[in-house]
């Protein structure tokens, strides 16, 4: 098959159903929705689930139900509709389920508006829900990326038993741009009968499996927490992602950005090398885990005078950045949240400002 | 002499954390009992609640989740939609159930998911430590009601198998009570009757059942038994709501 | 071969096909012909990429933009002007109506059924075989289907617009003329016009097709990107 045009979205559920994933449930929201229209038709077709929930809340408990009896899940919102999800992806996380969340992100807080936005780094990387669980975060940078990041997340998020979140905003929901699918997935979750609730019958076990978050014992909850540290803890060594650019070069500043915003940002560095300013950047393609590493040693460069944040939102995964950076060079911000991407002409002189 | 009297093999040894008094035991037992009877055991999932029969799982050998507050018909409906051949019932309490989670039961009864639900309604929040409920009978005391259920202020106690009945999706609803042997007997029949229309793939079922809390109700067992009768029974009237046919 | 198209064209078709870039092109195509041109945004389902993205350019052009008020402008709240019906009742040299995708897309028209009704009117249904359910003829037939029945309106042309964005070849064209030319025979629908892209167009051969071409400057363009200015290659 070659090449198709599709919107991010569509792109999106197509991937799943060639991940394998033919459990889809979801509730309307902007600019999302185009998730689960597509799949109203497409889900028919395999032989798929698609089911339209009363609620978020609702949808997140629906896919906890659905994978702790072993099937291969997956739903897609925007940002005010992943806060209700949030309740959910605890108990999935503590539960140590697999399933795969999608947020298209609009601007917030509250409902905030329905254009692109970065404001929920923080959600996805720092929590969301209560308790010590941590999400696999993913943040493709265009649809082909979208594709392969949805089709990697379903295989990891049955590697670790974890929730893996891929984090686009909504340009990435919205644009369309050709696309090649890879073949279809043939993985299948190898453990599945050591835990999951598919039927004592179905595993030809008398034992029975219990899907649960309780721990009453303050004992058994805390080892229970440090069984998941040590996943996440695996996932910081295994998982990182992330790409360079112009990195060769005599950079005299350093670019963190992800997403659309990194293609806004690499426009911008192609104008400045034009101009004579080399300015290199790390593109995480992993939020969680954050790529430390890449970032400290990209900052370590000699020639290196600053290093940026670039994001919309009004300066989250800048905390990482200088967690990162460690204090070596000044770490700066700059971004815009209102809906309105930042032009290459604006990253241009936000980055020559800080020289 | 053969044995009168077994323990289904669809419940544990385990040792009962529930009060004297309680009738969740009654009722765990009615739904193993049907579960043996039906010959389901290997192909049925339980779905716990929050409240006192979170670990319910700890009686019953059977797969189980854990759902968090109110959410158990919206686990079911995950499970029923990918895996239709599981037999699934959620098993929850009326702060879970009525209150916290009115939304996933009225629409996963409105949608005609293939689960069952064993409502237990003994009028207040038994675990928190006897909270008020949407059930809680009008002047009834709880801790959050210490001058009794003013109905002005907090409205009438919400009769659940009547409002899920005046749902146009064909569906099951009962309403039971297990406070004596003659209920027991019937409650039973209506447990069974809702898991074989479960298994038949006909509709969503519902058995609500009457039940006591001695412990948050500050009344013995006895006295419990009698409250139920003359204040809840009145109220919430036994009896078939709604059939599929 | 010149573009003849004039009174009330309604621009329909399946998600995705193109509409409002064809729209956005059409219309500068015609003012350049001489036309008094109009378009009203009617995409009541897309929340980005609309032609209301476009209106300062085409403003700059003397093409006016019909659009929801101003406060509602990014908003995903349907919203129909009745600006619009009044602009079908007494018609610019050429109307356009830059629709919705798919059949949901269409829902308006029924509602200006009113205003429509007795006029004559182009419904031409744009077509790009390198989307999603509209890779076959049957199933643009299909979206041709539903999109009639929902707008209770006959479709009465194709416009061919085979396209991946950045990425089309010449071949892509030619591919996609071939498809829309099968997809006219099949359907008795006439093949209205092919779209080309500005940066396409030097590599074709104008020869190759037996209907008029529109050439194309991108306008709905992601951030890091750059939009050709409209009527460039016109002046």
């Amino acid at each position: 098959m070659g090449k198709i045009l599709m919107k991010g979205n569509e792109a999106i559920g197509e991937a799943a159903i060639r991940a394998g994933c033919l459990n889809y449930f979801a509730y309307p929201i902007t600019p999302q929705s185009e998730v689960a229209e597509y799949l109203s038709r497409r889900m028919p077709e395999v032989g798929g689930v698609f089911l339209q929930g009363e609620s978020e809340v609702a949808v997140s408990y629906m896919l906890f139900g659905a994978s702790a009896c072993g099937a291969r899940v997956f739903t897609t919102s925007s940002s005010p509709g992943i806060s209700l999800m949030s309740e959910g992806i605890s108990y999935i996380a503590g539960a140590q389920c697999p399933a795969v969340f999608v947020n298209i992100m609009r601007g917030g807080p509250g409902l905030g508006g329905i254009l692109p936005s970065q404001a929920d780094y923080f959600q996805a990387t720092k929590g969301g829900g209560h308790g010590d669980y941590r999400l696999l975060v993913m943040a493709p940078a265009s649809v082909q990326e979208a594709v392969e990041m949805v089709m990697l997340a379903f295989p990891l998020a049955e590697k670790y038993r974890n929730p893996v979140m891929l984090l686009g905003d909504g340009l990435i929901g919205q644009m369309m741009e050709p696309v090649e699918f890879p073949d279809h997935l043939k993985s299948e979750p190898t453990n599945k009968d050591e835990w999951a609730t598919n039927g004592m019958d179905t595993r030809g076990s008398n034992k029975r499996n219990l899907v649960k978050t309780l721990f009453l014992d303050a004992g058994k909850l805390n080892e229970h927490n440090l069984m998941l540290k040590a996943k996440y803890d695996r996932m910081k060594r295994e998982e990182i992602r992330y790409e360079l650019y112009n990195i060769e070069s005599d950079y005299k500043a350093l670019i963190v950005s992800y997403g659309t915003m990194s293609r806004v940002c690499k426009t911008a560095i192609d104008n400045m090398k034009d101009e004579g300013l080399e300015v290199g950047m790390v593109r995480p393609q992993t939020l969680f885990p954050f790529p430390e590493n890449a970032v400290y040693e990209a900052a370590s460069k000699e020639s290196c005078k600053v290093v940026v944040s670039i994001e919309m939102s009004m300066g989250q995964m800048v905390e990482d950045v200088e967690r990162c950076v460690k204090g070596k060079l000044p770490v700066k911000w700059y971004g815009k949240c209102g809906g309105d991407v930042p032009t290459p002409e604006e990253v241009v002189e936000a980055v020559k400002s800080f020289l | 002499m053969g044995k009168t009297f077994a323990k289904p093999e669809a419940l544990s040894d385990q040792h009962t954390h529930y009060c004297p008094g309680c009738t969740h035991g009654i009722i765990h037992r009615l739904v193993a009992e049907v579960i043996d009877e039906l010959g389901i055991k290997g192909r049925t999932v339980g779905i716990a609640p929050v409240g006192c029969a979170v670990l319910a799982y700890n009686y019953f050998i059977l797969d189980f989740q854990e759902a968090a507050h109110g959410r158990a018909p919206a686990m079911a409906t995950g499970i029923k939609r990918v895996r239709p051949d599981l037999i699934v019932f959620t098993y929850q309490g009326d702060g879970d159930l009525a209150s916290i989670g009115m939304g996933e039961i009225i629409h996963a009864a409105n949608r005609g998911e293939k689960f069952t639900t064993i409502f237990v309604n003994n009028a207040v929040y038994g675990m928190t430590g006897g909270q008020m409920a949407p059930t809680t009978m009008p002047g009834q005391r709880t801790t959050t009601s210490p001058f009794g259920r003013n109905v002005k202020e907090v409205g009438m106690p919400i009769k659940m198998a009547e409002l899920l009945s005046a749902l146009e999706t064909p569906g099951y609803i009962t309403r039971q009570s297990v406070i004596k042997p003659k209920y027991i007997v019937r409650a039973k029949k209506a447990v069974k009757k809702a898991f074989q229309y479960q298994l038949e793939g006909r509709c969503f079922s519902l058995v609500e059942v009457i039940s006591t809390c001695p412990t948050n109700w500050g009344l013995t067992p006895v006295q419990a038994v009698k409250w139920a009768e003359e204040t809840m029974l009145p109220y919430y009237k036994l009896g078939e709501f709604k059939r599929p046919d | 071969m010149e573009i003849d198209l004039d009174g009330i064209v309604i621009i329909v078709g399946n998600y995705g096909s193109g509409k409002t870039e064809v729209c956005i092109n059409l219309a500068v195509n015609r003012k350049m012909a001489g036309l008094e041109v109009r378009i009203a945004d009617l995409d009541l389902v897309n929340p980005y990429f609309r032609t209301r993205e476009a209106k300062t350019r085409l403003a700059e052009l003397g093409i006016e933009v019909v659009v929801p008020p101003k406060q509602y402008m990014q908003a995903d709240l349907p919203i129909l002007s009745p600006v619009v019906a009044g602009m079908i009742r007494q018609p610019s040299q050429l109307t356009l109506l830059d629709m919705g995708g798919n059949d949901v897309g269409v829902n308006v028209l029924a509602a200006l059924g009113d205003a429509l009704s007795g006029r004559k009117i182009h419904v031409l249904q744009v077509v790009n075989p390198f989307r999603p359910f509209t890779d076959t003829a049957e199933g643009c037939l299909k979206i041709r289907n539903e999109i009639e029945m929902a707008s209770r309106l006959s479709i009465s042309g194709i416009i061919g617009n085979a396209n991946l964005i950045d990425e089309t070849t010449v071949e892509d064209i030619y591919t996609g003329y071939d498809f829309v030319s099968g997809l006219s025979k099949e359907s008795g629908l006439p093949l209205k016009f092919v779209t080309v892209a500005a940066e396409l167009m030097p590599e074709i051969d104008i020869k190759h097709f037996t209907c008029p071409v529109l050439l194309i400057e991108r306008q709905l363009v992601p951030p890091w990107k750059r939009s050709i200015s409209l009527a460039s290659k016109m002046k």
